[in-house]
């Protein structure tokens, strides 16, 4: 890395790329702060990133390899009434029992006359057939081993010939159907954007609100969830949410349809029936609504997503705030973005950055500065023992030795069909599967098809969340083996539907929700942010940003909307360009424009000095402009 | 005419030009103290290019190139890439390469790129011969083009030569990719719920 040395004063350093840590960029930067926004990972986004497969391969070996901290002596940097405030370079507590397997072949079968790839053809022998070896990949020995297959891939070789026939998808329901091997996994790996954590955007939720006002929207692409589905009797079934879906719905009874549209008319209302329910379990409000079971499993799973003893108030909440969701964008209450959530933590840097904010990767701090007398960071101490000065410190949790009292279960699988063939093999679908026994955990699980960017066509991506109880290979391994293939199935002639697993892998990750911020004994302008929380929203991390950037920047404005650019006028003096920079920085003025055609990037000096507030007033037209779609 | 939108990414050192060669092609304008942390989201401009418009989203690296820092977000959906060197600077010519390698790593796998020799105004303290970067814009099969954002030399001619590149349009109805971008109004087409 160039020896660059970074500015030595700041207003705000910010450890830590995660959603929290970016917004909060974002907000300060956006409002004039001088950001430095730093993060140890040579990635962004924390434990919110997403990676290519060979990516994740990398990110799985370096979970398991224990980082050795230098504690090194930096009292020289010190000045008069200063104490220096040790922070934890490492993170090691936040993501634990990490399993990794792979059901695929190892290497290609035989290929056929369709792919005409340059490397199969050299390729001397052939694997048996058929032989579906389970590497199970636990330790770090059998890691190493996934990253020499992964070198032994030519650099810069196009991927091009080995990708699978979108038509692949088509005969997906055929028991004959070509499996993915290991090595077309890995060829195909920056293909992939395989999220660490699991969430959708609620459509009426706070970050679909904080993207759009902040115009930070602009950076990023979504996908409707096209569908909610649910996991019953071993059955997978569709969830009708419109008017639409419960009309065409074929599972539903006429009488049990009117049901539901009678009970989801009236629920967005309170009601004095449903107040008398407060405090008690909202299944016994839908029990006592007589909907039958079917209804009660949709509403209560799906709809609601609580669990049978969340109190009726809650789950009624719930349930509106799902209908409320419905219809804006599409069919269901959720967004995704394209190319994975990784992306939304990365567009709120950019926002920093194209205001002015200081970025840099693979870089730490290793100790605060503290006024012993005002208990005030003052400076920090950076990983090249540069001592930066900022007026607030805003960092990640695993930072700072917080607590981790709940963890969250994750599987994430790489698999061969969707749990749903329809009609169209581009459905992203979110899934409710109820506890398997009363008291156990419900699993969610968020089905990616290859138009969302994160996975390969002919392949989907399948990500599984619930509270962890034990481990996350004990938490999930029966769900996964329940609705999916491995080489570990029994019953062969039970199995032709369901999805076999090509790769998949299990951890546990902190759940920020539960982490304890308050109470440290940190100096006062130093503001934890913790990491995912385990719902499936995005409602903990926004309202956390929002609230460390009211208390950094009481008076400000939190994110108002960042100009259009075709608002940006350049006060060009015409004929003399570089006449007016005597001022020591040239000038940008803004302006509103009101007609928009061809013409309109031809910019046209300005000179009233109205910036801040054209700024922030929204252009709502504009916006619509921008709709791709 | 029918106006595509195209996005196009600035890649290369800081300080060989990126911004000033933005600056000049969208705004005829060049500022010799241009900020170098304040990019742009985007800036746009539209050039006719056969029977279409070329509406050019350019973006610049808002400094995050500085300390290597460059998003993988930045490179999603570009149509090209430009790669600025600065011909006095035989260090950023050198760095081509690493650049080349991150575009091939992050960026997509059809995007036109397009190697930009800046400050060929200053060419009596080059350091970067012409045919030595010729030949290697030609070995990666890449447009290449010596500028001056200074002095308004071949920038405009820079983003023709991208859009002549820009493979045609393909029937856009085959490829129907739903996704979308947020707006404040609730798309119209979407279905009404319970
Ligand atoms: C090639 C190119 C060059 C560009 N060059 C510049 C450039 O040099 N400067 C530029 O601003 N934009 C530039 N832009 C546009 C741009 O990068 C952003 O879109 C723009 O900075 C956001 O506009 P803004 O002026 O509202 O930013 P602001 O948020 O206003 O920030 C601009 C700077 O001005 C300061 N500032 C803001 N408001 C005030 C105020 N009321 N009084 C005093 N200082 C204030 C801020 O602290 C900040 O340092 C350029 C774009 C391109 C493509
Ligand atoms: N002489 C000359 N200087 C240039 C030219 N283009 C940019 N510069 C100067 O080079 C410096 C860096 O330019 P900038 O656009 O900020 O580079 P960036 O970091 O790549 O965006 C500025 O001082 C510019 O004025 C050019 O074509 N000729
Ligand atoms: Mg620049």
């Amino acid at each position: 890395m160039a020896a660059e040395d970074l500015p030595s004063e700041f207003d705000v350093v910010i450890l830590g790329t995660g959603l929290a840590e970016s917004v909060v960029a974002a907000a300060c930067s956006r409002v004039g702060q001088r950001v430095l926004h730093l993060d140890r990972r040579s990635y962004y986004a924390a434990n919110w990133a997403s990676f290519t497969f060979n990516g994740l391969l990398t990110w799985i070996q370096e979970q398991n390899e224990s980082q050795t901290e230098e504690v090194r002596d930096w009292s020289s940097l010190l000045e008069e009434g200063e104490e220096l405030l040790h922070l934890s370079d490492t993170d090691s507590a936040s993501i634990t029992n990490l399993q990794v397997f792979c059901y695929t072949n190892e290497e290609d079968e035989e290929e056929e006359a369709e792919s005409a790839d340059p490397l199969n053809t050299t390729e001397e022998e052939k694997p048996e057939e058929f032989s579906h070896d389970v590497f199970i990949r636990s330790d770090f020995q059998t890691v190493t081993f996934l990253n020499q297959s992964q070198a032994a891939q030519t650099p810069g070789e196009e991927p091009e010939a080995a990708r699978p026939h979108p038509s692949a998808a088509q005969s997906q329901s055929e028991p004959t159907r070509k499996k993915l091997s290991y090595a077309q996994l890995v060829k195909e790996g920056r293909r992939f954007n395989i999220d660490l954590v699991s969430k959708l955007l609620f459509s009426r939720g706070s970050l679909v609100d904080l993207l759009i006002k902040s115009n930070v929207s602009r950076y990023a692409e979504f996908k409707n969830v096209t569908r909610i589905l649910t996991y019953r009797h071993g059955n997978m079934e569709q969830v009708p949410c419109s008017r639409a879906d419960v009309f065409a719905s074929r599972q539903l009874l006429v009488v049990e349809k009117r049901k539901l549209m009678r009970f989801l008319n009236s629920c967005m209302e309170e009601t004095e029936e449903q107040q008398a329910y407060n405090g008690r379990p909202y299944l016994d409000f839908l029990r006592d609504q007589q909907l039958g079971d079917n209804l009660q499993h949709f509403l209560l799973h799906s709809i609601a997503m609580v669990t049978e003893d969340t109190p009726t108030e809650e789950g009624l909440a719930s349930t509106r705030h799902f209908l409320r969701c419905l219809g804006r964008y599409g069919n269901t209450p959720f967004l995704f973005p394209v190319y994975g959530l990784g992306e939304i933590p990365q567009c709120f840097c950019r926002m920093c950055a194209v205001f002015g904010g200081t970025y840099c990767l693979r870089h730490s701090v290793h100790c605060l500065i503290v006024d012993r007398d005002t208990n005030r960071c003052r400076a920090v101490i950076d990983s090249r023992g540069q001592r930066i000065s900022c007026s607030h410190f805003v960092v990640e949790d695993g930072c700072v030795g917080s607590d981790r009292k709940k963890m969250a279960t994750r599987a994430v699988l790489i698999t061969d069909a969707s749990v749903l063939p329809g009609e169209s093999d581009q459905q992203v679908s979110m899934v409710t599967v109820p506890p398997a026994a009363a008291g156990g955990p419900t699993v969610k699980m968020v089905e990616l098809c290859s138009s969302t960017m994160t996975c390969v066509p002919g392949t989907y991506l399948v990500h599984l969340t619930c509270q962890s109880t034990g481990s996350a290979h004990q938490d999930l391994s029966p769900v996964v083996t329940m609705m999916f293939r491995t080489t570990e199935s029994e019953e062969p002639g039970n199995e032709h539907g369901r999805p076999f697993v090509l790769w998949c892998f299990y951890f546990n990750m902190a759940d920020g929700s539960a982490v304890e911020v308050e109470g440290h004994q940190l100096p006062c302008n130093v503001y934890v942010c913790s990491g995912p929380d385990g719902s499936l929203g995005h409602e903990h991390a926004v309202k956390q940003a929002e609230f460390i950037f009211h208390k950094i920047l009481p008076d400000e404005d939190f994110c108002p909307p960042a100009p259009n650019p075709e608002d940006i006028i350049y006060d060009g003096d015409e004929g003399a360009a570089g006449q007016e920079e005597n001022q020591g920085e040239q000038e940008i003025y803004l302006q509103n424009h009101t007609e928009h055609n061809a013409e309109e990037e031809e910019m046209t000096p300005k000179t009233t000095k109205e910036k801040d507030k054209n700024q922030s007033r929204p252009q709502t037209h504009r916006n619509t402009r921008s709709m791709q779609h | 005419m029918a106006i595509r939108e195209l996005k196009v990414c600035l890649l290369g050192d800081t300080g060989v030009g990126k911004s000033s060669i933005v600056c000049r092609f969208v705004q005829d304008h060049f500022d010799h103290n241009i900020s170098p942390t304040i990019g742009a989201s985007f800036l746009t401009k539209t050039v006719p290019s056969g029977h279409e418009l070329h509406k050019f989203l350019i973006w610049d690296t808002a400094g995050q190139e500085r300390f290597h820092s460059l998003a993988p977000m930045y490179y999603r959906g570009s149509a090209a890439a430009v790669i600025v060197y600065d011909i006095t600077k035989l260090d950023s010519f050198q760095t081509l390469k690493k650049w080349v390698k991150e575009l091939k790593e992050h960026g997509p796998e059809d995007i036109v790129v397009a190697i930009a020799g800046n400050k060929n105004d200053l060419g009596d303290i080059r350091e970067v011969p012409m045919k030595e970067a010729k030949e290697f814009a030609e070995s990666i099969e890449a447009i290449f083009i010596e500028t001056s954002a200074r002095n308004a030399v071949n920038v405009e001619e820079l983003f023709q030569k991208i859009s002549k590149q820009i493979p045609p349009l393909e029937n856009p109805e085959v490829e129907s990719n739903d996704s979308f971008k947020l707006t404040r109004q609730p798309s119209s087409t979407a279905r009404r719920c319970c």
